[in-house]
């Protein structure tokens, strides 16, 4: 099998389970089998992927590019669609397949409970989901990437919208859907303006410079839309309406991080763009600030996490500002594996106890001893303690900044390291440790279906951090690892957050006045600010807008045309008069109208 | 004969055509007044193609008779039904298809 096969295979495999799932409903409606054919497609997909892994670690700068012709102009074409492998889509459809294959077993135990046809039309939107996630990966060029963009958007409102019986699930469904799609408009508009100057839709195109902020603007735009980045991150918080495996899977490790990915391959245009860069750094750092700040005060274990999403993918987009596509895609990568972990020991969690809030779990270390054994794994590495992955992927990243001269980003990176080990520490203080509640007390461990893949994410959170070589090796970049000062200062940081959310949340030590500077973020957190803006800017932007514009259909549009049906009534009513039936009449009429066209035309 | 002598003579049976319609109230008579009127321009196809050599004017004399014929079948017709319904032909009553 060549690799076009091996991609092919996990393209199509879980797209045919999808189609099997969808259009043979006893199929679905049995639940179970559909589960099955789902998670066989899935591991096929995967295997098919590490297949491709292990071939490209031995050649590294292997590129197969295989396309074919999708819009014929003569014997050129307007676009193409196909399979680029190169390093990057290879280990990027890895990531995506070992955490989609992850989640689908999860799955199997988490939604045990939903009826069986909940359950096969919750698996066939998995499978597609795994479809269209590779599509984006694999694509050639950024016009299939936008077909793949849309698709993970579709299967992304479908799945929040899993529950949607629900109104809040419903609810949040849509709002992701009108945020994302908003920031699309600027991946199909700088599509637009960048097949204009090139020709193609090529990541590689040299763009005109007046051009190139522009079209790399539009691009961006999307990408804060997707990747959750401020101002338009607060669908995230909302999606966590959807199934939690739901939740690490496209709102943690793999569909949000597309924005990122794009970013990566689109790295030669944002190149051209300083300026974009620039505004990038600044937009990622304040970003990770912004939302780590807010995930200090949520009471929601699942809402915790989101924005913890949204600032670890602030730390990436800061990445690629600085002009470091490596360190914000090693990062991208350790993160899928530890958010994953982490949302799916939430999940078995919230499994055990039938609650989101903190306050519900508590002491779960003595009842699941594993499922807080692999948090705990995922929390340190999302904190970046040393020795964890997420350590490497950040100290990576804080060097990169700081070597770009980007010191204000930097500054705000550093001080969300230090916050991102605060509210992790206290998630687990107050869920793992801490006093029992009602529901912990009598919580109970998940079975092997959800622990299995916890375990699996678990080593991968470990040691994935170590493998930065061969991560440099496939991404073509190069990986040296020293921990420098931005380094020691991150996990000093980092260390320094645990011991505080300690000292608060574990030993108890300082009283609950200490609490009290958490109010005013509280306050804010509450307030749901940003959302009251775009609120307001609907309200008072938008609607306005349509309202004029609907003044103005019905009233002066809408006027014309019943002016000209009234005046042609009343007039018709007038000449009526002249039909007197009498066919004398008409004879006059027909010979003075025959004399006047006679002397009419004699006398030209 | 000449082209002046024969234009006077359509002319004139042409205007006595238009007299004939003009000034009665039978429908008969107001047929009879349009036939007039048709064979004047008739001659007059007749004539030109004369002067004019070339036979396409006559044929298309011949096809108006025909024509005629038809119409007059049919305007007879409704003289026929005008006349079964109104029990007279005089055209000033039957207005029934005023507005």
């Amino acid at each position: 099998m060549t690799p076009i096969d091996y991609a092919l295979t996990a393209l199509f495999v879980p797209l045919a389970a999808a189609f099997a799932i969808a259009a043979v409903p006893p199929l679905r409606h049995a639940g179970k089998p559909a589960a099955w054919i789902s998670v066989i497609a899935a591991l096929t997909s995967l295997g098919a992927s590490l297949v491709l892994l292990v071939q490209q670690l031995a050649q590294p700068d292997r590129v197969v590019h295989e396309v074919v012709r999708w819009i014929p102009n003569g014997s050129a074409s307007l676009a193409e669609v196909g399979i680029h492998l190169d390093g990057v889509s290879i280990s990027m459809s890895v990531v995506v397949t070992v955490v989609a294959a992850c989640v689908q077993i999860f799955s199997l135990g988490y939604m045990r409970d939903e009826p069986p046809a909940a359950l096969g039309r919750y698996f066939g939107y998995h499978s597609f989901f795994i479809f269209c996630m590779m599509l984006l990966v694999i694509s050639p060029n950024l016009l299939q990437l936008f077909a793949g963009w849309e698709l993970v958007g579709l299967t992304s409102y479908l799945l929040i919208g899993f529950y949607f019986q629900k109104p809040s699930a419903a609810k949040a469904s849509v709002k992701a859907l009108w945020v994302t799609k908003f920031a699309d408009m600027g991946l199909l508009l700088g599509l637009i303006c960048l097949f204009a100057v090139s020709g193609a839709f090529e990541w590689t195109a040299i763009l005109p410079e007046e051009w190139a902020t522009t079209i790399t603007l539009l691009l961006f735009l999307a990408v804060v839309g997707k990747s959750a980045q401020f101002p338009l991150h607060i669908w995230l918080p909302n999606a966590m309406e959807g199934p939690t495996p739901v939740s690490a899977l496209l709102h943690a490790a793999t569909m949000v991080a597309a924005g990122v990915y794009l970013l990566v391959r689109a790295d030669p245009l944002f190149a051209q763009a300083p300026n974009t860069q620039l505004l990038m750094a600044w937009l990622g750092g304040f970003t990770a600030l912004f939302a780590a700040v807010l995930a200090t005060v949520q009471t929601d274990i699942k809402r915790v996490l989101a924005y913890s999403t949204c600032s670890q993918l602030g730390y990436m987009v800061c990445a690629l500002g600085a002009g470091s596509p490596i360190a914000g895609y090693f990062h991208l990568t350790t993160h899928a594996f530890f958010k994953a972990l982490l949302f799916l020991a939430a999940g078995s969690m919230i499994h055990a106890v039938h609650s989101n809030e903190l306050s519900a779990m508590g002491g779960l270390a003595r009842r699941m001893k594993l499922t807080s054994a692999v948090f705990i794994i995922g929390s340190l590495a999302l904190a970046g303690i040393p020795g964890f992955a997420g350590f490497f992927s950040k100290d990576l990243i804080l060097e990169a900044v700081y070597d770009a001269g980007l010191f204000v980003p930097w500054t705000m990176l550093i001080v969300a390291a230090f916050l991102t080990a605060f509210y992790m520490g206290r998630v687990v203080f107050l869920a793992i440790f801490g006093p029992f509640s009602q529901a912990s007390e009598n919580a109970h461990e998940s079975g092997f279906s959800m622990t299995g893949p916890l375990l699996l994410l678990a080593v991968g959170s470990l040691g994935i951090g170590y493998f930065g070589p061969e991560f440099a090796l496939l991404s073509g970049g190069s990986y040296h690892f020293h921990v420098g000062m931005s380094g020691m200062l991150g996990a000093g940081c980092a260390v320094a957050g645990l011991l505080l959310s300690w000292l608060i949340y574990g030993a108890r030590w300082l009283p609950t006045q200490a609490f009290s500077f958490l109010a005013p973020i509280e306050r804010l957190a509450q307030s749901g600010l940003v959302d009251r803006f775009f609120e307001f800017a609907y309200r008072r932007g938008a609607l306005a807008f349509s309202d004029a514009v609907g003044f103005f259909d019905r009233y002066v549009i809408d006027g014309v045309i019943n002016w000209i049906g009234w005046t042609t009534i009343m007039s018709a009513r007038r000449l009526r008069k002249s039909q007197t039936g009498n066919v004398r009449d008409y004879v006059y009429a027909v010979v003075a109208g025959t004399v006047v066209i006679a002397f009419w035309g004699l006398s030209r | 004969m000449t082209v002046q002598a024969l234009l006077l003579l359509t002319s004139g049976l042409f205007c006595i055509g238009i007299y004939g319609l003009l000034s009665h109230r039978n429908a008969i008579a107001m047929l009879l007044s349009t036939e007039l009127m048709i064979n004047a321009v008739t001659i007059n196809l007749v004539t030109f193609s004369q002067f004019s050599g070339g036979v396409t004017g006559q044929v298309f004399a011949i096809f108006t008779i025909a024509l005629t014929v038809a119409e007059v079948v049919v305007g007879l017709a409704i003289v026929i039904l005008l006349f079964r319904w109104r029990r007279e032909i005089a055209v000033d009553s039957a207005n029934d298809l005023r507005h």
